[in-house]
């Protein structure tokens, strides 16, 4: 199988010391639920945002579907961009502007300005997006502005303006970490039930290790800017995670350390999850 | 009294008491330094004061009311003076707001150029605008709107500026990720969270418009104000205090206006 996105020797400098990507080589493949884990400043954020160019990456290829990401600009690079969605710590939706509309956000890539202005979106566009809207419980609070929401939802509504991009990629930059214990639950089960309804591929930065064991199909650690793990979950131990967190064990987000971790299941890790990351 | 020394010596403020005698000496010498040079008497002032008073109860008591229909048209001058420049400025304001945020303009030198424009608008005082206008367009209400509209674009596009500058990098993140375009970005990410502080900013321009057409009349550019000159210029005291009344009322009405608004859309 040819992999969606293959990236070489990715490397990003900061400044002009600062590496925060230290030649990162991956390849991802279609259908895969990858979740990046890693201790914060390792560059989780940075590797996510270099895939779509938020961050211009310094160094690296970047091949998404056939296309040098890194090479592209203007008008090809908006093209590319709008078939990889995004997920946002902070939601990241305009607060006065209201449900239904943010979500057609997703769509403005392929909709002339003029008819965006006018709200003139097409048929289709705006059924999907009711559509999404009730798939994430959210049919109540279409016309609602979205500052009025609750942390939760407003999440559920960055997932929804992604897929209204109908993306072949879902990239989600810690989705989690400013939600309560039970939005983050919900929203984590959302995403992941959906993406693999629509067979997406997904990238996932998280600080949760537990998420990351639930539901990830393939584990990627990063380290100081290096991939120091990369495979099945089930290959994750607890000595591969100890070793990413290395000197910032505070941030392990594991229910405990020795050995009593199958025993407490649940609620109360996912409430220590949540509870700590409180940002 | 081992104790009591110990007390004394922890200093609750590390600041050298010497500096701020010396910054207060300074300012203090600024204003002595001031009277003495433009030979200012406060003794001539107090004593100058009843007879002030009794001039202004002699001759502007009581005011007189006989001609208050025919300063309506005045009014409604001065308020469309206001009116009209608010409404360009604003549009011009928004255009150059843009050009000086960080947020939408990526070109450094641009920015510069924009900003340092607007900051000479600014900076002259309407007043002056109005003076140096009235030069070139001759006496009449087209040199107050110019004037209004020149000063206004100022005092509104570094406010606009800032405004937009405030908005956040974050929520404008998730629409270039998503592949909008900048005028995408621009009309559904900047201006929806644009609104609440253009319609603050621009209602203060109006309400500062209003008071300033006012004044605009006494340079001969139109409005009530050149009824206040010529009435004080011909001895009707009784009328030009009308007058003075009218327009308190003008700027006191437009403030409850603008807040009634303020109040109701912005939040």
């Amino acid at each position: 199988m040819n992999p969606l996105l293959s990236i070489k020797n990715l490397v990003k400098v900061y400044g002009k010391k600062t590496r925060a990507l230290n030649s990162i080589s991956i390849d991802f493949y279609p259908g895969e639920f990858i979740v990046v884990i890693g201790p914060s400043g390792a560059g989780k954020s940075t590797f996510i945002r270099c895939i779509n160019r938020l961050v211009n990456p310094s160094e690296g290829e970047i091949i998404f579907d056939q296309n040098h990401i890194e090479k592209l600009s203007g008008r090809k690079l908006r093209k590319e961009c709008s078939k990889i969605g995004m997920i946002f710590q902070h939601y990241n939706l305009i607060g006065r502007t209201n449900v239904i509309k943010n979500v057609l956000h997703g769509q403005l890539s392929n909709t002339p300005l003029f008819k965006s202005l006018f709200g003139l979106y097409r048929h289709e566009d705006k059924q999907e997006a009711v559509e999404l809207l009730k798939k994430v419980g959210l049919q109540d609070e279409i016309y609602k502005r979205a500052d009025e929401l609750s942390g939760g939802q407003m999440q559920r509504v960055g997932i929804c303006r992604a897929l209204l991009q109908r993306p072949k990629l879902l990239l989600a930059d810690e989705p989690i970490a400013s939600l309560d214990p039970l939005s983050a639950t919900i929203v984590m089960q959302q995403l992941h039930t959906i993406s693999q309804e629509k067979n997406l591929t997904c990238v996932v930065n998280l600080h949760q290790v537990d998420y990351a064991k639930k539901y990830a199909t393939r584990v990627v650690g990063i380290k100081k800017g290096s991939v120091v793990f990369d495979g099945p979950p089930s290959q994750l131990t607890d000595a591969i995670i100890r070793d990413i967190y290395e000197g910032k064990e505070s941030q392990m987000e594991l229910k405990n350390t020795n050995g009593m971790q199958s025993e407490i299941e649940g609620e109360c890790s996912i409430q220590w999850a949540g509870g700590s990351n409180d940002e | 009294m081992m104790s009591d020394q110990a007390i004394h010596k922890i200093p609750i403020d590390k600041r050298d008491p010497k500096k701020i005698f010396a910054v207060v000496a300074i300012i203090f010498a600024m204003l002595i330094f001031a009277v003495i040079y433009l030979k200012i008497s406060f003794i001539e002032m107090f004593m100058g004061l009843p007879s002030f008073v009794l001039f202004f109860f002699e001759k502007f008591f009581p005011p007189s009311t006989a001609n208050l229909k025919q300063y309506i048209p005045e009014v409604i001058n001065t308020l469309g003076y206001a009116v009209i420049s608010t409404y360009i400025s604003t549009i011009i304001a928004f255009i150059f707001g843009i050009l000086i945020s960080k947020n939408t303009n990526k070109f450094i030198t641009l920015r510069v150029i924009t900003r340092g424009f607007v900051n000479v608008l600014r900076n002259i005082p309407f007043i002056i605008w109005g003076a140096l206008l009235v030069y070139i367009f001759g006496v009449g209400g087209i040199v107050g709107i110019l004037a209004l509209i020149l000063v206004t674009i100022g005092f509104l596009s570094k406010s606009y500026a800032e405004a937009i500058d405030e908005i956040s990098e974050e929520s404008l993140e998730a629409l270039r990720a998503n592949g909008a375009s900048y005028l995408q970005i621009l009309f559904h990410g900047i201006i929806p969270q644009f609104v609440p502080a253009w319609i603050h900013w621009t209602l203060f321009a109006f309400e500062i418009n209003v008071r300033s057409s006012v004044v605009l009349g006494l340079v001969g550019a139109g409005g009530i104000g050149v009824l206040i000159d010529t009435n004080i210029n011909l001895f009707k005291y009784g009328e030009a205090i009308t007058i003075v009344a009218v327009v308190v009322a003008i700027v006191l009405l437009t403030e409850l206006i603008t807040n009634l608004i303020r109040k109701r859309f912005v939040n």
